[in-house]
């Protein structure tokens, strides 16, 4: 890996870890497992947007781990990696099809993916279809809270992806 | 640019036709009743069922699961909700106490689930009778 893309994924490894971290000393909006606003995401649609989706998953990944092994418990990381993944790919295809354009759409059918991964994980672990009754409230306020971490990526992405583009 | 445009009419209205169907189930919940029977699950096994229209008087256990977490539950006529668990979020305990079938109260570090269900016609009729028997 070129010394310059390892340093700029180590920078956008960082802000999407700060973000993490800065997200989780907000107190939980609502008392339902699951909901929160996902402003890391943020971060990984600039990625696959600017950079390239393989940008995206590696910061990803490198977050993911270092916010499982800095803030949570170990039973996190499986909600997290599934959801985290859910989300990638999702906005990966919406992404392809809205050839980058109207990020709002491609966040908002992110945190819908990424909601309905956790509560797949969920309902793995408790193994019992009683989660399912939270399906409804985690759809709303994943397309919800996605939307607008989607708007936010793309007026962010416009100011950092000069750091990205490897031309210069 | 046409492509995105027609693209993005179809995900827009997918999107909306969910969140359509969210609020519709959230805002009219399906079976409503007038009285509900509590379900405690932990790793899936149900623990007890409490009638809660049977619930005179309020009074809490504690439920342990396999791994020592705890989660004390209080039930009251008509409600139920965790006072106090050990679960690092505590979302269970900030949920409150639930008197329908909307929501259940999940504690997800413990594995725990309080799932209400409408009580069966026949189990609210044989308990009028007890009570006016009573």
């Amino acid at each position: 890996m070129p010394l310059k893309r390892l340093t700029t994924l180590a920078l956008y490894t960082t802000l999407s870890l700060a973000i993490y971290a800065l997200e989780s000393a907000i107190p939980p909006l609502v008392p339902i497992p699951g909901i929160k606003l996902g402003l890391a995401n943020i971060i990984t649609l600039i990625l696959l947007q600017h950079g390239s989706p393989r940008d995206a998953a590696l910061v990803l990944a490198a977050r993911i781990l270092l916010s499982t092994l800095l803030f949570g418990q170990f039973i996190s990381l499986a909600y997290s990696l599934t959801g985290g993944i859910f989300s990638l790919l999702a906005m990966f295809l919406i992404n392809r099809l809205l050839y980058g354009k109207m990020s709002f759409l491609t966040g908002a059918v992110g945190g819908l993916a990424h909601n309905a991964g956790q509560l797949l994980v969920a309902f793995a672990l408790t193994a019992t279809p009683g989660v399912l009754t939270y399906l409804p409230f985690l759809i709303l306020s994943g397309i919800i809270t996605g939307f607008f971490t989607g708007l936010a990526a793309s007026f962010a992405g416009r100011r950092l992806s000069y750091i990205i583009s490897s031309k210069s | 640019m046409n492509r995105t445009k027609q693209n993005a009419a179809l995900i827009g209205a997918i999107l909306s036709v969910l969140i359509l169907v969210s609020l519709l189930y959230i805002l009219f919940p399906h079976g409503k009743a007038d009285s509900y029977i509590a379900d405690i699950y932990q790793d899936g096994q149900l623990l007890t069922s409490i009638p809660l229209s049977d619930v005179k008087e309020a009074y809490t256990f504690t439920v342990t699961g396999a791994t020592g977490c705890q989660n004390e539950v209080e039930v009251r006529p008509g409600s139920i909700g965790i006072l106090s668990a050990d679960c690092p979020d505590k979302l269970c305990v900030h949920q409150g106490f639930i008197s329908d079938s909307r929501l259940p109260i999940t504690c997800l570090p413990n594995r725990l689930v309080i799932l209400l269900h409408p009580a069966e016609q026949a189990e609210t009729d044989s308990a009028a009778i007890d009570m006016i028997t009573y």
